[in-house]
C-alpha cells in the first residue's frame, strides 16, 4: 500500500511527506498551518511556540525505514503520537536530582543545596531547564527529607506548599509526576496534606509496599485519592522485581530508570494490526504480531538512531556532562492500545460473538495470550542504545489520545463494560504482570469509601497481590476526572469547549477525549 | 437439602450438620464493620419493625405457592408441597418477593458452614472480614457459630455479627469465642417507642449492649433515626448517658431512615434532615460519649 490519500494521512499535517519532507507544492499549506497557530485564541504563548516547533520539525523527512514499516505507519498500525518527523530530544527524562542537590550544577551556576529553601529552589530551576517535557519531578520525599530539619515545622510546611504550587503552575501539565514512598517520611505526609488542599493537576504516585509503608501513611494516601484522584498506588515490590530499586514513575504512569529516560514512544494498535492477517486467532498470534513487531522495532530504532547519532544529543548537554542523565540508562517505549477491540473482533470472527473482553473467561484468556505474545516478540529484537532495559525496548500500555476513536486505551476493558470490581481486577491483573513499563487500572468508589478507607486499602492490597502494578482510584463525585492516565478538572472541560485559553495542555487532550468517548464521563459508580 | 417447611427454623440437616438459611451473600460492603467485608444475610427475624427495609427476610417461606405462577422465568416450582427455587434460571427480578403475602422469599439457600465458606473463600483476599446480618443473624446462632469457626480455621478474616440485640445471654456466650465484634441496632432507647417500632421491648437489647461492652466485643451501637419515634434530642441525651455509664468509649452511630425500600405506612414517612441528624450527634456528644457520628 503506497497510496497517499488524505484519509491515510489524517494524523499527519497536510504538508508532511514521509520520504521527502516539505516540498515546494506544499509550502502554502505549511504557511496556512503556521498562521492558524498564530491566530488561535485558545493557546497561550508557550503552547503556540510548541506548535510552531513541531510544525517546523514536520517539514523534515522521517528517518529512513523499509517500505513495509512505512506502510504500517501510514495505515496507523503504528502511531508516532505527535513526536513529529524525528525526535530532537528524548521524549521523557528522569534526572538524578539527588546528585544535583548534593553537588550543585556548574551549568546552572548552583552550589550544593544547604537548606530547604535552596533545595526547593534548585529543583524548580532544574525543571525549567529540563531537556524534555517536565514529566518527572523527582522522589520528592527522598530529595527533601534531608533538609526538613533545616527550618522549623511551620516553615517547612510553608516552603513545601509554595514549592508544590509553583511546580504545578510553572509546569502546567498533568503529565508532570512526582513520586513518594514506600518509606514513611515527614515530607511525604506533608505533601499529601498540601496536595489535598491545593488540588493541583500534578500527578503523584505512592510507591506502596505493605512491608515498608505503614498503614497510617497508606490510609492518608487513600483518603487523598478519594478526594483528588491521586496518588496512584504503585505495586513497589513488583516494580523492584522488574527494574531494581532505581526506577521512577513519570508522565501518566510510565516506568523508566532513574538517571535515564525514554528516547521515543511509538504506539502499536492491536485493533488496526488485525487488518494484516486473515482475521483468525492463530494467524494473529503467530503471524501478524511477529511480522509487525519486527517492523515496529525497526521504526523505533530509526528514531533512536536519529536522536543519538544525527542530533548527537548526548554529546552536547549539561545533563549528561554533569552526570544527571546517563545514555546507558535510556530505553524506548512500545506503547500498545486497542487490545479490547482486537480481542472482541477476533472472537466474532471465530464465531464467538458473545464473548467480550472483561466479561468472559475465553476473551480474558485471549487478551492475556495477545499481550504475552507481543512481549515475547518484542524481547526478540534488540533496541538501539537501550541500555536502560538490558538492550530492549520497554513494553508499555499506552493510555490513548483524543483522536483514538473506537479504540480502548492501553490494555483496558472498555469504559462502561467493566465487570464488578473483583472480576475487573482479576481480568486485568495478568496483563499487568506481562507489562513492566507502565500499565494501570482505574477504579472508582462511591461516598461510603470516604468513611472506611481501610476497605479501599484491603482492595489495593488484594489487587497488588494478584499482580496489578498501578491503581488509579477515584471517588464518584471527585472534582477531578482521570482521563486514561492523566487528570483534568471538570470545570476545565467546560472551558475548553468554549475555546478559552487553558494553562494545562493536557486538558485539551482530555476535552477531545470526551467528545469521542462520551461514556467515559458516565463511568458507572461502583455501589458498595 | 430439601427446603424448610412451616414457620419453623431448621438448623440441622439429616446427617446432623448445622445448616443455615441464607438469603444473600454480598461480596463487598464498606458499611458493615471495619474494612471491606462480605456480608451474609440470614433469613428470618424475631422483630417486625414498622420501617423494615428488607421485610422479605422476616419470615420463613410457608410454601403457599403464590409466587410460583408469577415467576416470569419459571424459576419456581411447587413439588410435594414445597416451593423450590432454581437459582440458575432466576434473573433476580424479585417479582416473587414483591408479591409474597408472608414477608418472605423463595430465594433462600440452605447451606452448611462449609458451603457458605466455599462461596466466600475465592474473594477472601479482598476482605478484612465477614459480617453476619439478616433478618436477624442470631435467630440461627448454632449455624453462625459453626460458620465462624470455619472462617477462623481457614483464614485470617475477622468476624462480626449485626444484631437487634434481643438475645439471651447464653446465646451470646456461645458466640463470643468465635466472634470478634457485635454491632447492635438499638431501634429506640425509649421503651414505648421501641415497642411501637418493633413489637418488642428493649429490655434484653440493653442487657446485650451492657454484656458485650463488658466483654470488649461491642463494635458499635447503631440507631436508625425515624421522625416521630426517636428523633428527639432528649432521647438521644438519655441514650448517650446510659451508654456513658457503661463505657465512654462506646461508638454510637445514627443512621438516617429512608423511605425508599420501606413498606406500608413507613413509605410515606420522611427522612430526617441533616439538621436533625447533627443536633442528635451534638446532644449525644455533650454527655461526654467519645465516639458519636452519623451516616451521610
Amino acid at each position: 500500500m503506497t497510496k497517499h490519500d488524505t484519509t491515510i494521512y489524517s494524523k499527519f499535517n497536510p504538508y508532511e511527506d514521509f520520504q521527502q519532507g516539505l516540498t515546494s507544492d506544499k509550502l502554502e499549506s505549511y504557511r496556512t498551518s503556521v498562521l492558524e497557530t498564530l491566530k488561535s485564541s485558545g493557546l497561550i504563548l508557550r503552547q503556540k511556540r510548541d506548535n510552531l516547533a513541531l510544525g517546523a520539525i514536520c517539514t523534515l523527512p522521517y528517518p529512513q525505514v523499509s517500505d513495509r514499516a512505512r506502510e504500517l505507519i501510514e495505515d496507523e498500525t503504528f502511531c508516532l503520537i505527535s513526536e513529529g518527523a524525528a525526535p530532537y530530544h528524548p521524549r521523557y527524562v528522569a534526572p538524578d536530582y539527588q546528585k544535583l542537590l548534593s553537588q550543585g550544577s556548574e551549568f546552572l551556576e548552583l552550589a550544593p543545596a544547604t537548606d530547604l529553601y535552596e533545595a526547593t529552589a534548585h529543583l524548580l530551576t532544574a525543571y525549567y531547564y529540563l531537556p524534555s517535557e517536565p514529566v518527572f519531578l523527582g522522589r520528592i520525599d527522598a530529595l527533601l527529607e534531608p533538609f526538613i530539619d533545616t527550618v522549623d515545622e511551620k516553615t517547612a510546611a510553608h516552603v513545601l506548599r509554595s514549592f508544590w504550587l509553583m511546580a504545578d503552575r510553572l509546569n502546567p501539565n498533568a503529565f508532570s509526576h512526582a513520586n513518594i514512598g514506600p518509606e514513611d517520611t515527614k515530607i511525604g505526609r506533608l505533601l499529601l496534606d498540601i496536595d489535598r488542599e491545593l488540588k493541583t493537576l500534578t500527578n503523584l504516585t505512592l510507591r506502596y509496599d505493605p512491608d515498608i509503608t505503614p498503614d497510617s501513611f497508606a490510609l492518608q494516601a487513600v483518603a487523598n485519592t478519594l478526594e483528588v484522584t491521586k496518588p496512584y498506588f504503585l505495586n513497589h515490590p513488583s516494580m523492584v522485581e522488574a527494574w531494581g530499586e532505581d526506577y521512577v514513575t513519570a508522565s501518566c504512569y510510565n516506568t523508566m530508570p532513574l538517571g535515564g529516560g525514554i528516547y521515543t514512544l511509538v504506539r502499536y494498535n492491536f485493533k488496526v494490526a488485525m487488518a494484516h492477517g486473515d482475521g483468525s486467532i492463530d494467524n494473529y498470534l503467530d503471524r501478524v504480531i511477529p511480522e509487525t513487531v519486527e517492523r515496529f522495532v525497526e521504526v523505533v530504532n530509526s528514531r533512536i538512531r536519529f536522536l543519538v547519532e544525527e542530533t548527537e544529543w548526548f554529546e552536547s548537554n549539561f545533563w549528561v556532562q554533569e552526570g544527571l542523565l546517563y545514555r546507558d540508562r535510556f530505553t524506548a517505549y512500545a506503547g500498545v492500545y486497542g487490545l479490547a477491540e482486537a480481542v472482541n473482533e477476533l472472537l466474532v470472527n471465530a464465531g464467538n460473538s458473545a464473548a467480550r473482553f472483561g466479561n468472559n473467561p475465553t476473551a480474558n484468556e485471549l487478551a492475556e495470550r495477545i499481550v504475552v505474545r507481543f512481549g515475547e516478540e518484542l524481547e526478540k529484537h534488540p533496541g538501539a542504545y537501550c541500555g536502560g532495559k538490558d538492550g530492549k525496548i520497554t513494553y508499555h500500555a499506552q493510555v490513548g489520545i483524543s483522536s483514538d476513536i473506537d479504540v480502548s486505551p492501553a490494555t483496558r476493558i472498555p469504559s462502561g463494560e467493566e465487570p464488578e470490581l473483583y472480576a475487573h481486577l482479576a481480568a486485568e491483573a495478568p496483563l499487568h504482570r506481562a507489562i513492566d513499563g507502565g500499565v494501570s487500572t482505574v477504579i472508582e468508589f462511591d461516598q461510603t469509601a470516604k468513611e472506611n478507607p481501610q476497605a479501599v486499602l484491603d482492595i489495593i492490597q488484594a489487587a497488588h497481590g494478584m499482580g496489578i502494578r498501578a491503581l488509579s482510584i477515584g471517588s464518584s463525585n471527585s472534582e477531578f476526572i482521570r482521563v486514561s492516565g492523566w487528570l483534568i478538572r471538570r470545570s476545565d472541560l467546560e472551558r475548553a469547549k468554549d475555546e478559552k485559553a487553558l494553562r494545562h495542555s493536557s486538558s485539551y487532550l482530555g476535552a477531545g477525549f470526551f467528545d469521542t468517548k462520551p461514556t467515559h464521563l458516565h463511568r458507572i459508580a461502583r455501589k458498595v | 437439602m430439601e427446603a424448610v417447611g412451616q414457620n419453623k427454623m431448621r438448623t440441622t440437616s439429616d446427617d446432623g450438620i448445622e445448616v443455615g438459611l441464607v438469603n444473600k451473600v454480598l461480596s463487598q460492603s464498606f458499611v458493615d464493620g471495619p474494612g471491606n467485608r462480605a456480608v451474609v444475610f440470614l433469613q428470618g427475624c424475631n422483630f417486625n419493625c414498622l420501617y423494615c427495609h428488607n421485610p422479605y427476610m422476616i419470615n420463613l417461606c410457608n410454601h403457599c405457592g403464590e409466587c410460583v405462577a408469577q415467576c416470569p422465568q419459571n424459576a419456581l416450582t411447587l413439588k410435594s408441597g414445597c416451593v423450590t427455587w432454581n437459582s440458575d434460571a432466576c434473573v433476580e427480578c424479585d417479582r416473587c418477593i414483591e408479591i409474597c403475602p408472608h414477608n418472605s422469599s423463595p430465594q433462600v439457600r440452605t447451606m452448611s458452614p462449609k458451603d457458605l465458606w466455599e462461596d466466600i473463600e475465592p474473594i477472601a483476599t479482598f476482605l478484612s472480614g465477614v459480617t453476619m446480618s439478616g433478618g436477624e443473624a442470631c435467630q440461627q446462632t448454632p449455624f453462625v457459630r459453626e460458620f465462624f469457626s470455619e472462617v477462623r480455621d481457614k483464614s485470617n478474616l475477622n468476624t462480626l455479627i449485626q444484631t437487634n440485640g434481643d438475645l439471651l445471654l447464653e446465646e451470646i456466650e456461645m458466640l463470643l469465642p468465635v466472634t470478634d465484634w457485635f454491632m447492635v441496632d438499638l431501634k429506640a432507647f425509649n421503651s414505648t417507642a421501641h415497642q411501637q417500632l418493633t413489637g418488642r421491648t428493649n429490655h434484653r437489647v440493653l442487657e446485650t449492649i451492657r454484656f458485650l461492652a463488658r466483654h470488649k466485643k461491642l463494635f458499635q451501637v447503631r440507631q436508625v433515626i425515624v421522625p416521630g419515634f426517636n428523633n428527639s434530642e432528649s432521647q438521644a441525651t438519655e441514650m448517650a448517658e446510659h451508654l456513658m455509664a457503661i463505657d465512654p468509649n462506646i461508638t454510637l452511630t445514627f443512621l438516617r431512615f429512608r423511605p425508599h425500600g420501606a413498606r406500608g405506612e413507613a413509605k410515606t414517612w420522611k427522612a430526617p434532615s441533616d439538621e436533625i441528624m447533627d443536633r442528635l450527634v451534638e446532644a449525644a456528644k455533650k454527655t461526654g460519649l467519645q465516639h458519636v457520628n452519623r451516616s451521610i
